[in-house]
């Protein structure tokens, strides 16, 4: 039930007097003396989809220069389902070269992040998101955000089935508040007034303090379980019948994020509860939002996910609460099976006769560097695409629904501006990703994504010395315990720490399906290459064949005196 | 002796004089003559204060200064010509009213030259009388002038020729010719206060005598008792911090600079300036003595004493301010004509930008000329020190002055070539080195005695120092007046100087509002004076209220905030283009639009 107002956490409040999240951003933006916003309209930009940050690698030289820190702001943009169109893409890199860091970066989510926007050219660049029809309302926030779909199953009318869902769902839980589009989108012109008196907005389902926190929702499309339908709030298994959508089984309470010593937090996976039609997706979804809404803590948020409002009440109360609120039950599990939660790379025929190629982006920063004009290279594709441009939940790329006799054309253009990086790196890169982290993200402990590229050339040649060069294992890494890489379901995961320390994850299952436990804490790069180098030389001789390396860990005991990370389970069902 | 106060006309009470009587009683003269000092002082310096009209026929001492050296000087002449029997007075010409000015008999000038030949802020009423259509006939004034400029400005002391062309136009005659000062000025002041002296004594200008003058000390203006230390005897104060304080992609490299006056017995208020001293790099010096093929060790003797010529370019010449004389005599020097075909081809703009694109190596470099160590003796000009607009209170700092400097970078043809004072401060000095400094104090220039009067503080880059020094004082002593600063700069996000203070000082409640006109981030370019005239209503409102308008920075800032500023008030108010004169001109002389421009 609400709990009394005095315990309620000062986001609550700031929420609560935000006007449905108007605060006094446009006083904030207006404030020509700093580059920041005001401290509580920080909290209310994330729901516009954006984050104020500082450049972190010059905190300290600017404060000698007696300068703020040089603030500046990250803005995300939602593609849901991760698709989006040439023309879309071509924006985008617009902004970025004009209003950005000159980057893009594809996130874990499917969606484009953009990094150092200064305050006077955020308005601007929101509107030209939202001219290209993307936007960035709920990509932050306590809301739904961007809702992830599996970027290429094998049959190209079921994708564009469940991805049709997705945008569905997307749509009907975006927030309505005429906030957004008063403030980034329209001349300045007050707020629509009536006979005097401003008119009332409303939030039909969220109502004025919206959720407790965030959530998150994912579509997955066995055999892929690219999206890790299991780290999700809410998660959707879709269940074909030769090809053809029969419905979903339903995931809930799955998230990475905990918090440093704080063992009342942990990363949990998510729960099947039954099977749905896909008619059922829309109210399915309202059901388990509003539910959370009502009961999900809003006195701590580091407890106010849904995972905490499951398993301080057990999942019995939630599956009653639940069908109450849907006004049904849902039928029972159907089986599945999911092989990895991986990408692929390379071309692919899609069962239309059109092509797909998935491209490696690492850690999803789309620069332009010497010998690798990635930037430039998708640029130069996008203008010319007879398709689609797919981000994956592993923050790559895909060229979506090319025709057969334009293969050669992107061919080309991919060798000439090196995309096609996925030809050479080893197994490895190619199942590695790194959280944003340093210098942008305010609550990185450790290095990340400037990191995670010069290790894994490290642990490549530790591989390589057992024979293990052509292994695919995932490993993936974060720069704080906040989960974003989803580090938790990786098969090597480093959890940032401090300066060059992490605690080190060992035992997920390559598909996603169970968590790993944390193997040594506080190691540095010289602990983890010498483990990783022990453990690779008994796997090497122990292992049974096709056993991967995670799986082996788990079997050969390696793992046995370590802590499940909470009271939650670390498998499905 | 204060009997005589008690008159109808005295503004004390019996029951004061009698109390002062009393005090003054106990003094033995020196005492008495320090005490009148002081109190002339503190008259001077509380403004407005009512000030009794003064004998007319005493001889007057008139100052027109904007950085203090005018106002010394008046000072210091006031101060002989007392010492020698006379009763004097130094008083800004601001002080004077036009029936005054109509009523004066003998009186001398002491003006300076600013902005490009105009004349000091305080003189622009004075002028503005002067030629207007009310001109007073001043057949009975006799009068002297010393004019105050730098011979490397183009209008090189515009502003003392055009007083004494518009004083001889309203009939006054000059008693003893104008006086036209360099910035080594103290000789020909000197030989000027002597001929003033001697002029007055012969036409024994005034009632008073030697005996007068110890009976009525009270005319004495000038503090007698001289500060230990001075423009000609710097304080060494020893740097202790050093901080860019510019992002590292600024176009401009400012420092935060913090120096000690420890043991100096120098106190300053907000508002005043330092002068510092800064010597050639020695690197410099020989370079141009190599060029110049002349030996380092040649001794060479000057009015001041006999010099190594290495030793008399660091200390004693300017070597990066060139004066047209420094040009002209170096190209009669020329081995060929071509540095003098260049200058006879030049008019005088051409000759002003001939000189700001160059210091005396390009000269030496480009043109080749037969050079002796006495020839550059004679050539260049006497070393002048440079005035910083100090950036602390010392409610605050204590026994430190802090300065904003930024690094004065131009392209001259033979390459980059730095300002000679802001270069040394900023990149020559360590901390820990010594540096010679003084005190130029500048009363126009101070924080309201009310502290509750409103205050517009608009600046551009360095000009925002002094502000700094209003806030740390006013924070110290908890006032805090409804503050705006207005401040311009290229960049908000690497050029706004001491952001994080002035954010600390919004935060709590010392500064009301902040607008930044940081030009060049976004592209319609948009300045200090666009705020003014953007925020025409809220400037109006402020005035309203009783605030005060300071303005520090770049000249060309100053004239376009003051035009800014007229139109914002002649738009508000409806005023028409005489009456929003009026309007300006009644600021200025309400002491509410203040000016600090370099
Ligand atoms: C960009 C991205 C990582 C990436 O490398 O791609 C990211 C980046 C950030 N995440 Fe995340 N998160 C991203 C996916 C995730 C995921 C993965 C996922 O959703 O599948 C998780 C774990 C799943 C979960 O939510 O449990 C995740 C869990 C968090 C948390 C912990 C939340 C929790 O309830 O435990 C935080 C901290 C918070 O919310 O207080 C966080 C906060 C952040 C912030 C915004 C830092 C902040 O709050 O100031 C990071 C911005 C860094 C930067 O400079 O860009 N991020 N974040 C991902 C953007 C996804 C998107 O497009 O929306
Ligand atoms: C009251 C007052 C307050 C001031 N406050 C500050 C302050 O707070 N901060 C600050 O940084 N500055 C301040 N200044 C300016 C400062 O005094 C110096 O003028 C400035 O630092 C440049 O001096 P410099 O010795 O570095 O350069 P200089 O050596 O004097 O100048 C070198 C170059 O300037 C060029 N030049 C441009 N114009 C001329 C000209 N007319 N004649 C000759 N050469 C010219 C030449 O190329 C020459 O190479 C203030 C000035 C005044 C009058
Ligand atoms: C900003 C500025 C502009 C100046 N312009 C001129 C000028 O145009 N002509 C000139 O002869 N001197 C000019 N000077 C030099 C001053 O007149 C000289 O420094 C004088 O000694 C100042 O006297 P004061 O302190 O009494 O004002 C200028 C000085 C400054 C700081
Ligand atoms: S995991 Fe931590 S460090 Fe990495 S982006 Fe998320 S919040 Fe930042």
């Amino acid at each position: 039930m609400k709990k009394p107002d005095t315990n309620l956490s000062p986001v609550e409040r700031i929420k609560a007097r935000s006007d449905f999240l108007r605060g006094t951003l446009v006083a904030s933006l207006a404030d020509s003396a700093t580059g920041a916003l005001a401290e509580d309209d920080t909290q209310l930009s994330k729901f516009h989809g954006f984050y104020q940050q500082d450049n972190r690698d010059l905190r300290e030289d600017r404060r000698r220069r007696l300068l703020e820190p040089d603030y500046q702001f990250m803005i995300r943009a939602r593609v849901p389902g991760g698709v989006c169109t040439p023309g879309q893409w071509l924006k985008l890199d617009e902004i970025a070269r004009l209003w950005a860091n000159g980057t893009l970066r594809l996130t874990t989510r499917q969606a484009f992040q953009l990094h150092g926007v200064l305050k006077r050219d955020l308005k601007n660049s929101i509107r030209a998101i939202n001219d290209s029809l993307l936007d960035t309302i709920a990509a932050c926030g306590d809301v739904n955000r961007n809702v992830m779909s599996s970027a290429v199953p094998e049959h190209s009318a079921l994708h564009r089935e469940v991805h049709d869902l997705a945008r569905a769902v997307s749509s009907h839980l975006t927030p309505r508040t005429t906030a957004y589009h008063e403030i980034w989108l329209s001349d300045g012109g007050p707020r629509q007034r009536v006979a005097g008196s401003a008119v009332p907005d409303a939030e039909p389902l969220y109502g004025p303090v919206y959720l407790p926190r965030k959530f998150k929702m994912a579509f997955a499309v066995p055999p892929r379980n690219d999206v890790d339908v299991f780290a999700h709030d809410l998660g959707f298994i879709a269940i074909a019948d030769k090809n053809v959508l029969a419905g979903f089984n339903v995931t809930v309470g799955g998230g990475m994020g905990m918090t440093q010593a704080d063992p009342a937090t942990y990363p949990r996976l998510a729960e099947v509860i039954g099977f749905c039609k896909p008619e059922q997706v829309l109210a399915v979804s309202e059901a388990v939002l509003t539910l959370q809404r009502d009961y999900g803590d809003r006195t701590n948020r580091k407890h106010a996910r849904l995972k905490y409002t499951i398993d301080d009440r057990g999942l019995d109360w939630f599956r009653a609460e639940f069908e109450r609120r849907l006004g049904d039950s849902l039928a029972a599990a159907r089986p599945w099976e999911f092989s990895d939660n991986g990408d692929r790379y390379g071309w692919q025929e899609g069962d239309d006769g059109l092509w797909h190629l998935g491209l490696f982006i690492e850690n999803g920063r789309i620069a332009d560097h010497p010998g690798a004009e990635h930037l430039s290279g998708l640029r130069e594709i996008a203008k010319r695409l007879e398709g689609e441009i797919r981000l994956t939940p592993n923050q790559n790329l895909v060229l979506a629904n090319v025709p057969p006799a334009q293969r050669a054309d992107i061919d080309a253009l991919v060798r000439a501006h090196g995309l096609d990086g996925f030809r050479q790196a080893s197994p490895l890169r190619l199942h590695a990703m790194a959280c944003v982290g340093l210098p942008t993200c305010g609550l990185a402990m450790a290095e990340s994504e400037r990191y995670l590229p010069e290790l894994v050339g490290r642990i490549e040649a530790s591989m390589a010395g057992h024979g293990l060069g052509r292994e695919a294992i995932t490993i993936r890494m974060t720069g704080c315990p906040n989960g974003c890489a989803r580090p938790y379901l990786a098969e090597i995961g480093l959890v940032g720490k401090g300066p060059g320390l992490y605690d080190l994850f060992l035992g997920a299952a390559f598909d996603g399906a169970r968590l790993n436990r944390k193997y040594r804490e506080s190691v540095r790069e010289n602990d983890v290459l010498d483990l990783l180098d022990e453990l690779f030389g008994a796997f090497v001789s122990d292992r049974k064949t096709g056993e991967h390396f995670g799986d082996y860990l788990l079997r050969a005991g390696f793992l046995d005196d370590c802590a499940a990370p909470g009271p939650g389970r670390d498998v499905p069902l | 002796m204060l009997h005589e106060l008690k008159t109808e006309a005295s503004p004390l009470s019996e029951r004061q004089i009698d109390c002062l009587q009393q005090g003054l009683d106990q003094l033995d003269p020196s005492q008495t003559a320090w005490l009148s000092g002081y109190l002339a002082g503190r008259l001077a310096a509380d403004r407005p204060a009512a000030v009794p009209t003064p004998d007319v026929t005493v001889l007057q001492v008139l100052y027109a200064s904007q950085t203090g050296h005018g106002e010394a000087l008046a000072a210091g002449l006031a101060e002989t010509a007392t010492a020698a029997g006379f009763s004097v007075r130094a008083r800004n010409v601001l002080d004077l009213r036009p029936a005054e000015i109509r009523r004066l008999e003998y009186a001398v000038f002491v003006i300076s030259t600013h902005g490009e030949g105009d004349p000091p802020d305080d003189a622009i009423d004075l002028f503005d009388y002067l030629q207007s259509g009310r001109r007073p006939a001043l057949d009975g004034l006799k009068f002297s002038v010393l004019a105050l400029g730098d011979r490397s400005y183009e209008q090189f002391c515009a502003a003392g020729r055009n007083l004494e062309d518009l004083l001889l136009a309203c009939g006054a005659q000059a008693f003893a010719p104008r006086v036209e000062c360099d910035v080594d000025y103290d000789q020909d002041a000197a030989q000027w206060s002597e001929q003033v002296i001697a002029h007055v004594r012969e036409n024994q200008v005034g009632p008073d005598s030697g005996a007068e003058t110890q009976r009525r000390p009270a005319h004495l203006s000038v503090v007698s008792s001289a500060p230990a230390w001075g423009r000609s005897r710097p304080f060494p104060a020893t740097v202790e911090r050093l901080q860019r304080i510019t992002g590292p992609d600024s176009t401009k490299e400012v420092y935060h600079i913090e120096l000690s006056l420890e043991d100096s017995g120098l106190h300053y208020e907000p508002g005043d300036a330092l002068g510092v001293w800064a010597p050639n790099a020695l690197e410099s010096v020989e370079a141009l003595l190599a060029v110049l093929n002349i030996d380092p060790a040649t001794s060479v003797e000057v009015d001041d004493g006999e010099f190594t010529i290495r030793e008399l370019l660091i200390h004693h010449r300017e070597l990066t301010r060139l004066a047209p004389e420094t040009i002209k005599g170096f190209a009669a020097l020329g081995r060929d004509d071509s540095l003098q075909r260049r200058l006879d081809a030049c008019d005088e703009k051409d000759l002003r930008r001939f000189i700001e694109e160059r210091q005396f190596i390009d000269l030496v470099e480009a043109f080749p000329a037969t050079v002796t160590a006495a020839d550059l003796a004679g050539l260049l000009r006497p070393l002048t020190p440079r005035s910083y607009s100090i950036a602390s209170s010392q409610a605050a700092v204590d026994a430190q002055v802090h300065l904003t400097v930024v690094t004065k970078i131009d392209q001259a043809p033979g390459g980059r070539r730095y300002g000679l004072a802001s270069h040394y401060l900023n990149n020559r000095l360590q901390t820990g080195d010594e540096v010679g400094v003084f005190l130029e104090p500048n009363r126009r220039f101070r924080l309201p005695e009310d502290r509750s009067t409103p205050l517009i503080l608009i600046a551009t880059g360095t000009g925002i120092a002094p502000y700094r020094a209003f806030l740390q004082q006013l924070e110290e002593e908890g006032q805090s007046p409804r503050t705006w600063l207005i401040f311009g700069n290229p960049h908000l996000r690497s050029d706004f100087l001491y952001q994080r203070e002035w954010l600390r000082w919004r935060k709590n409640g010392f500064v009301q509002r902040i607008d930044g006109a940081f030009s060049r981030d976004q592209e319609a370019k948009h300045y200090v004076q666009d705020v003014v005239r953007a925020r025409a209503p809220d400037i109006c409102e402020w005035l309203d209220a009783g605030a005060r308008i300071y303005l520090c920075g770049a000249l060309a800032m100053g004239d376009a905030v003051e035009t800014a500023l007229r139109q914002a008030v002649a738009g508000q108010r409806g005023l028409d283009q005489q009456a929003a004169n009026t309007f300006m001109s009644d600021l200025r002389r309400d002491r509410r639009l203040l000016k600090d421009l370099y």
